[in-house]
């Protein structure tokens, strides 16, 4: 075989040998399968956290004039609530817990290149996650996710905590990144071409480098921000030199390409579970690809669309409007594909099936109401209002979100070895798909008839519709809750999985549930893309997995 | 598998849906919920329907072909278990046009917006252009006046009188939002930025802060009368008497400028030519040789005497010598910028006078 000369046994077949000792093997774990589920239970913490903080925003939200908590708590439970739903849970959730779960086994290694630096990028996480909450106890910050100067600036001393909290998350995505990108590039199973490569691994590839690029402009605005706190040199003070729109600039050109790391791994997620329980190829594997590779580098060039009211050049505002148009036709083009793969299958509606038709379905929204912000004129009426807040929820929790939890129904089995409950699952799907859309729908219309966001108390005329909204975050809260409580149960009680119970057919699903610490015994090699139902497997070697064979001897250091 | 009489009923139907959305959204009663208050809204409000109109109809498509995917194609009780799907891998012609479509809608919706971004931006003033600014403070608004000295704590526009609104704040961000005008703008410390519009409905409209500015950001007030913030536009008889009781109350409103010198100049002296070997050495640093708005750190001074889009200085005195030699004896603080006095630029009486002298002929 010629593709057998592309392997070289080095860097791929290498093995660790197995852990032994609690310690390292569930805390200090260097196993990309460990460290994945390590990052999921962590995801799940914040999940519960930062959704405690958006119910209380809900509760406050039911009377006009608030009274719930006063104005400055509730500023800090959003800004909470926004910052650790971004930096603390949907993109460690995508990359993190699902890349490290699921993307060395699919591209056929037998871990992740650079297995230390992922356990430190891990426990980075959890230590800033603590020091983010800890800002509680020396004053919250209170302006928003987004923190803009100077209002950040007068900000309690927690903001700074929060500086250097997100800060150092930052710097582990920075690792996670390389270390994916590495991985990927010079880890795959021989055979494994690009235009082999399971649709997962290629949203992965495409995240890998926005994660390493954006977020040093992150880690430089929130440096500046900080040394202006603290030691006051003027970064931002217009009297002194300096100037508010610095931040902006910096701040958006890392957190636009942030929207689209919380979205390429979940395109790349449902990319996965529609051939499966569709038992077909999925439509246009070339065109899902490298409308990826368009999304994320036109996403470095559109992150000024964020600030179309706040005095930029008029002359800039257009290029950044017509390449922030451009990114629909990419996007589009995925959204067709997915519609299509649907076209002539054999549609299996499981829990994961479902919650992929739920993401085509709201994040379609979601991308059709991103057009319309686009455009400047209409901008100009409806940014920083509710219509803005409903945009993003439809992207982040009517896509990312559900994105993830399709690939938690999918890759349970294969986690655990245990099938989580589909009868929950099924409740949950539709109590989010209920709670999810009476939540955010009705911000559309509030956010253009005046209701501006990030308001403690509000003008009367929007309390009922407020009021529904609230009622609905209770509904989409207990799905939330259920899929927890399915998770936690189904650990003891689900059904036994066996390897493959989805009859799928990456490479993950061709060895033991769970999976082995060593992946696979021997490295398979890979002569086709993996959606072809009609035909055989594209894998040779892979024999001997499901046997009881033995395990393959770790290499001598 | 062919496309068969099920997938064009279905077509049918969409497409029917879709025609019924587009109908819907361009004679949705827009200015039944929402009036439009100035010339900019009506023509912001047909982008939105042309917008609404068609992401609705593409979410009736997309929606639609999904529905009837999962209903058609879904495993029935006597599929069996090893039956797979139809083995496409893809179809260039489709592929072809449903990139082909949305740019060319794309390229459409940018032509309309960029057509229309161009005539709301601010233009230059026009002669008979009223100039008012707008402050933001934490928490509330404040607004300037040609001819009224200081600030007021209320907006009022005469209607179908151009107006352009020059923004600005105190301490934080803050943004000036009229719903019913369809306009927003930032309120940034340390920048100007512009808003070019004509009222045209009589009435009193809300005004809102969509900049997150801290405690009472959900309460910003107009002025500091504790009263919600509005805008009002007025006939013009009833703006003409508003404007002239404000004038004689804020005329003798203590300065916000306190006087440090009470030594009075003579100006009449003023040498240009020094003026502006001296301008280029103390002041060209913060001040620019161009229009009000082109800022370094203080406005620029280009016609400051001369500028009839801008009859107010920065402290919202009328631009006359004797108040701009104000300015350089007792310096300025605001949300502009600050300016040291006359003893920190360490600059003589006689200086000043030559300093007017020189900006007094610029035009």
């Amino acid at each position: 075989m010629a593709v057998a000369a592309v392997h070289s046994g080095g860097l791929a077949d290498h093995i660790h040998p197995e852990p032994q000792g609690f310690l390292r093997k569930y805390v200090f774990s260097i196993d990309h399968k460990i460290i994945g589920v390590q990052y999921l239970v962590t995801c799940g913490i914040f999940m519960i956290l930062a959704g405690a903080l958006a119910e209380l925003i809900r509760v406050q939200l039911m009377r006009a004039n608030g009274g719930f908590m006063t104005p400055d708590t509730y500023n800090a439970v959003f800004t909470m609530h926004g910052s650790t739903m971004v930096w603390f849970m949907i993109i460690p959730l995508l990359t993190g817990a699902f890349g490290n779960l699921v993307m060395p086994v699919q591209i056929g290694a037998r871990d992740v290149a650079f297995p230390w630096l992922n356990m430190i990028a891990y426990w980075i996480f959890p230590v800033a996650g603590l020091m983010l909450y800890s800002s509680f106890l020396m004053g919250a910050p209170v302006a928003g996710w987004t923190e803009y100067p100077p209002m950040s600036l007068q900000g309690a001393p927690g903001t700074s905590m929060w500086c250097a909290a997100v800060f150092l998350v930052g710097i582990g995505s920075t690792m996670t990144g390389m270390n994916f990108l590495v991985t990927i590039l010079k880890m795959r199973a021989p055979g494994m071409t690009f235009t082999r490569m399971p649709l997962f691994v290629w949203g992965q590839f495409v995240t890998a480098p926005l994660l390493m690029i954006a977020t040093t402009a992150l880690g430089a605005a929130l440096a500046a921000l900080f040394i202006q706190r603290e030691f006051g040199v003027p970064f931002f003070d217009p009297t002194k030199g300096g100037s508010p729109l610095l931040w902006q600039h910096m701040f958006w050109f890392y957190s636009h390409p942030a929207v689209y790391i919380m979205i390429l791994p979940a395109f790349g997620i449902i990319s996965e579970v529609f051939p499966t329980f569709a038992r077909k190829p999925i439509f246009g594997y070339k065109m899902i690809a490298f409308s990826s590779c368009a999304i994320a580098i036109l996403g470095f060039m559109v992150w000024a669309h964020h600030m179309f009211t706040s005095g930029m050049a008029p002359t800039l505002q257009l290029p950044f409007m017509v390449l922030t148009m451009l990114i629909a036709i990419p996007t589009g083009v995925k959204i067709f594909s997915w519609t299509t793969t649907l076209f002539g299958g054999v549609l299996e509606f499981s829990t994961a099936m479902l919650y992929s038709i739920g993401f085509l379905m709201l994040f379609t929204i979601g991308g059709v109401t991103g057009v319309f912000l686009a455009a400047v004129p209409f901008d100009l009426h409806a940014h920083g209002t509710y219509f803005i807040v409903a945009h993003f929820h439809y992207v982040i929790a009517g896509g990312s979100i559900m994105g993830a939890l399709a690939g938690l129904y999918f890759w349970y089995p294969k986690m655990t070895g245990r099938m989580m409950s589909e009868r929950a699952g099924k409740w949950s799907f539709w109590l989010y798909m209920i709670g999810m859309n009476g939540t955010f729908l009705p911000m559309h219309w509030l956010g253009l008839w005046g209701m501006p966001r990030r308001y403690a108390v509000y003008d009367p005329q929007f309390q009922t519709w407020n009021q529904i909204e609230s009622w609905f975050s209770f509904v989409m809260t207990a799905s939330i809750l259920l899929t927890m409580i399915n998770a936690i149960i189904s650990l003891k009680t689900g059904k036994k999985a066996g390897p493959n119970p989805w009859k799928a057919r990456t490479l993950e699903w061709q060895i033991p549930s769970p999976m082995p610490y060593y992946n696979f015994k021997h490295i398979p090699s890979v002569f086709s893309a993996p959606y072809d139902f009609a035909e055989p497997l594209p894998y040779r070697g892979l024999e001997e997995e499901l046997t009881d064979s033995p395990p393959p001897v770790p290499a001598a250091h | 598998m062919k496309l068969d009489r099920g997938f064009w009923t279905a077509t049918a139907v969409i497409v029917l849906l879709g025609l019924v959305a587009i109908f819907f959204w361009v004679y949705a009663p827009i200015t039944g919920l929402m009036p439009e208050a100035v010339d900019r809204a009506r023509q912001i409000d047909l982008l939105y329907r042309f917008l609404a109109a068609s992401g609705t109809a593409l979410l009736i498509a997309v929606f639609g072909y999904i529905l009837y995917f999962v209903f058609r194609f879904r495993r029935r009780k006597d599929t069996p278990a090893d039956a797979i799907g139809l083995q496409i891998h893809d179809n260039h012609k489709l592929e072809f046009w449903w990139t082909l479509i949305p740019s060319m809608y794309i390229l459409v919706l940018a032509i309309i917006s960029v057509n229309l971004f161009f005539q709301i931006e601010p233009v230059n003033a026009q002669g008979n252009t009223l100039v008012v600014e707008a402050l933001g403070h934490q928490w509330f608004y404040t607004f300037r006046y040609p001819g009224i000295h200081g600030e007021v704590g209320e907006m009022h526009l005469p209607v179908n009188q151009p107006v352009t609104l020059h923004v600005s704040a105190y301490d934080v961000i803050h943004s000036f939002w009229v719903p019913d005008m369809r306009l927003k703008v930032d309120m940034v410390p340390g920048l100007i930025n512009t808003l070019v519009f004509t009222p045209t409905r009589v009435g009193r409209y809300e005004l809102e802060c969509t900049e997150f500015c801290g405690t009472f950001h959900g309460d910003m007030r107009s002025g500091t009368q504790q009263d919600k913030a509005y805008v009002y536009i007025d006939p013009p008889g009833k703006y003409k008497a508003w404007y002239d009781a404000t004038q004689k109350a804020q005329a003798n409103a203590s300065d916000a400028v306190q006087v440090s010198s009470g030594a009075s100049l003579d100006l009449s002296k003023g040498d240009p030519a020094a003026g502006k070997t001296l301008f280029q050495t103390k002041c060209s640093a913060c001040h620019a040789l161009g229009p009000f708005d082109k800022k370094i750190v203080g406005p620029g001074l280009m016609g400051v005497l001369h500028d009839p889009a801008h009859p107010n200085l920065v402290n919202g005195d009328k631009a006359t010598p004797e108040n701009v030699a104000k300015i350089l004896q007792n310096g300025f603080s605001g949300p502009m910028g600050t300016m040291p006095n006359q003893t920190a630029n360490g600059i003589s009486d006689k200086d000043i006078a030559n300093l007017v002298a020189y900006l007094n002929s610029l035009k």
